[in-house]
């Protein structure tokens, strides 16, 4: 039992990464974070620590996993359909029609493509 | 139309013909299978030998070479985990992988297939062009010409990998290269500083040598490649060919989006092969095995590779633009066979573009068919050290561009122009745009001037080619805009695919003193341009004058950000917790000591190449080549006695004999003048 996120350091991804620790924890399963930032950027080690406490008291494990894949999205579906994960946590914001259009969007792709659940978490709430 | 494309056909039946294009062939394999040379290297080490041939004959040549590099890179890096070119590290991450599980022979059946395939679709892509560009061609005048020739240049600006400031910069700083000697328009000497041997400017092989072919060995020296454990071929080449038949639908996506990179200038082979990749995986519903060994991820990305350099071919001969660096060097060529591509090339010498279309879909099948035959013998050419591989390369280089000039001026040029690459190289510039920069300067002042007197003011920017042309020289800069906009606000974080290589060390030196310096480089070398244009006439100057004022505006620029990383480095970071997430991003490369490992070497690398250009001048090539060879083999390469003997003596013999078989000067020394 599995619950994949796709972190990023943004609003976004702290949500997801917020969303995906209760799912985890109501579920009963381990957590698999997947860094999905532009440039090599991974969480604090610091983070890490306190995650895996956090997780490690309810008797879960942390797993921190990257793909060879540059695209984001590839890489988050290509890691869930490995480790057959239950559920993939994304953070997402409004997007302008306009602006999916030219600039694509990685989470509509992640949605469109994914082989298990995904749970979508808005970061910009009213 | 079709009776052009049979008459090519019946004149490749002459043998002349027929064994320039075998030859070029097999030089392409195996320059194929030396990291770093690529379809640059091989163009730029050909090139001198088809000095003195006729236009079919050169073309064969090097058109047989360019279609079958990126059929034989792909064997080291399915062998070694090594790939022999950037563009083949996008088939080393699946065809390694298969390797390592003992399918080797597997791996490189579907790379070679599809790299034919690739090479096939390309040249039907080039023949498609001709008719469908033709009527637009034919109707281009010198306006549209001119924006076509500064489109070229600021599109590989612009598209290049990177910062785009830093690949303007590189550009402009190639057209102020290119400007170096007779004016054009006035028939001026510009920027020789009173020196009659750069009174006919500076020889493209040179350049291109030197930017690209010296910097290369001199940043892969330090590379001792052959500790790492070869695999064996192992079996599987009916499985090969049976997915390669049924992933057919990717073969055609990739060459298609390999044609596609083609025609951008300065998208070039590297990131055209990791579009096809991107898409291969995209498009694929199960994507658990890319990376371990997907025939998918093999297929499209080598035949993307292949038809990227047909692709490269059809803006290069219609429009007179390079798509790419090995064709900028065709350009180059071309142009001083007197052949003018553009609207003349498709009236006047129909028959070549169409023998250029033959000699690549013919070489692509004969390439893959030599790589079938010989795998175990490439397989042990691969073994080979980078070092052991780098002594004759140099050798080699310094005679070709000895050839274009017969003058040993050229090869100090090439000497300053290659530690220059490798500086722009290990800070992140492109260098694509320098080269096609350099290539373009002349057509650019000479159509701008053409337009100039044939037209009243501005009248010409209202023709609607030209407008088109501005749109299209506009709308890649607000894209580039928007999107450093939000990189900036981190808004851009669901933004698109990302197709492109991976953010690796490909440029180790970035963000460091090394940087520093190299733009500092580019702002004195255009102040410098700027003042010394001040004292030509007002027609010679126009032109240079604002290529280095624009240039000096953008390395101006890089130089800010330069110094300001420099000094907020410097500061303590105190206040680090509020802003943590700006500074982190911002700083995710610290500034590194300025004198690291490869620095050191690379720097060594080009102190032998000048030591053996020395004992070249002092004594001629043919001594010099007696005395570094063995040097560098035993002290650097660190090969046995025995090797460096053999090799010294192959080498030697070879050079000997190469004067009497080839048009081939060898440099003569200060002591031969004496005797």
């Amino acid at each position: 039992m599995t619950v994949l996120v796709a972190y990023a350091p943004a609003p976004e991804g702290r949500e997801a990464l917020s969303e995906g620790i209760k799912e985890a924890h109501l579920r009963n399963s381990d957590l698999l974070v997947v860094n999905i930032g532009r440039g090599h950027h991974d969480l604090e080690p610091e983070e890490v620590r306190a995650l895996e406490t956090r997780l490690g008291d309810a008797g879960l494990a942390l797993t921190i996993e990257s793909s060879v894949l540059s695209d984001p999205g590839d890489a988050v579906i290509q890691i869930a359909q490995d480790r057959n994960v239950d559920m993939i946590v994304i953070g997402l914001r409004h997007r302008s029609m306009v602006g999916k259009l030219i600039l694509g969007s990685t989470v509509q792709r992640i949605l469109l493509d994914a082989t298990c659940p995904v749970l979508a978490v808005r970061s910009d709430k009213l | 139309m079709l009776d052009s494309a049979m008459a090519a056909l019946a004149s490749l039946a002459d043998p002349s013909l027929l064994i320039m294009l075998l030859i070029g062939t097999v030089a392409g394999l195996i320059m194929g299978l030396i990291p770093g040379l690529g379809g640059t290297g091989a163009v730029a080490i050909l090139l001198p030998i088809t000095f003195g041939m006729e236009p079919p004959q050169a073309l064969a040549l090097l058109i047989g070479a360019l279609a079958v590099v990126h059929t034989s890179d792909t064997v080291s890096a399915v062998l070694l985990g090594a790939p022999g070119s950037a563009s083949a590290s996008v088939t080393m991450l699946d065809g390694y992988s298969m390797a390592k599980k003992g399918q080797a022979a597997r791996a490189l059946t579907l790379a070679f297939l599809s790299s034919m395939a690739g090479g096939i679709i390309g040249a039907v892509g080039l023949t498609l062009a001709i008719p469908l560009a033709r009527p637009l061609v034919l109707s281009f005048a010198s306006p549209e010409l001119f924006m076509l020739t500064v489109l070229g240049v600021s599109l590989a600006a612009v598209l290049s990998r990177g910062n785009i400031i830093k690949g303007v910069s590189a550009g402009l700083l190639g057209l102020i290269l290119g400007m170096v000697g007779t004016s054009p328009t006035t028939a001026e000497e510009r920027f020789t500083f009173g020196s009659l041997f750069l009174g006919d400017g500076l020889s493209l092989v040179a350049v291109a040598l030197g930017i690209f072919g010296l910097a290369e060995i001199a940043s892969r020296a330090s590379q001792r490649r052959g500790e790492k454990q070869t695999i064996s071929l192992g079996g599987g080449w009916g499985q090969g060919i049976r997915e390669w038949l049924t992933h057919w639908t990717q073969v055609i996506r990739g060459a298609l989006i390999g044609i596609w990179a083609g025609v951008l200038p300065g998208v070039g082979a590297t990131a055209g092969t990791w579009m096809a990749y991107g898409q291969a995986v995209a498009t694929a519903k199960d994507k658990r095995q890319f990376g371990k060994g997907d025939p998918r991820g093999i297929v499209g990305p080598e035949s993307a590779n292949n038809s990227v350099e047909a692709g490269d071919l059809i803006p290069t001969l219609l429009f007179g633009i390079p798509g790419g660096v090995p064709s900028a060097m065709l350009l180059g060529m071309l142009l001083t066979y007197g052949i003018q591509p553009g609207p003349s090339i498709i009236t006047e010498h129909l028959d070549l573009m169409y023998l250029i279309v033959w000699s690549f879909a013919i070489a692509s099948i004969l390439g893959a068919l030599l790589c079938f035959l010989s795998v175990k013998q490439l397989a042990k050419l691969t073994k080979v050290p980078f070092a052991v591989l780098a002594a004759g390369l140099v050798a080699i280089m310094l005679l070709g561009s000895f050839q274009e000039g017969g003058q040993l001026g050229d090869l100090w040029i090439m000497i300053i122009l290659g530690v220059f690459g490798w500086l722009l190289k290990s800070t992140g510039f492109p260098r694509a745009p320098f080269l096609i920069g350099f290539v373009l300067a002349i057509p650019l002042e000479r159509y701008y001037f053409l337009t100039d007197s044939l037209y009243e003011g501005f009248d010409w920017m209202a023709r609607p080619g030209v407008m088109v042309f501005l749109a299209i020289l506009i709308l890649p800069m607000i894209w580039a805009f928007i999107k450093f906009i939000r990189a900036r606000r981190h808004t851009n974080l669901d933004d698109g695919h990302r197709d492109e290589q991976p953010e690796d060390d490909e440029a180790p030196l970035k963000n460091s003193t090394w940087s520093l310096a190299a733009s500092g480089i580019f702002f004195v070398a255009f102040a410098a341009a700027l003042i010394s244009s001040a004292s030509f006439s007002p027609e010679a100057r126009l032109v240079p004058q604002l290529v280095s004022t624009g240039g000096l505006i953008f390395s101006g620029i890089l130089l800010f950000i330069e110094i300001r990383r420099r000094l907020r480095d410097r500061t303590p970071k105190a206040d680090q917790s509020i802003s943590e997430e700006a500074e982190v991003i911002l700083s995710t490369q610290p500034a590194k000591a300025g004198w690291t490992l490869d620095a050191r070497f690379a720097l060594k690398t080009f102190l032998w190449m000048t030591g053996f250009l020395a004992l070249t001048a002092a004594f001629g090539y043919l001594i010099a080549v007696t005395i570094f060879i063995p040097a560098f083999l035993l002290i650097v390469a660190r090969a046995r006695l025995k090797v460096a003997i053999i090799y010294t003596g192959v080498l030697y013999i070879v050079l000997l004999a190469l004067p009497s078989l080839l048009p081939i000067d060898l440099p003569q020394g200060w002591l031969n003048t004496l005797v």
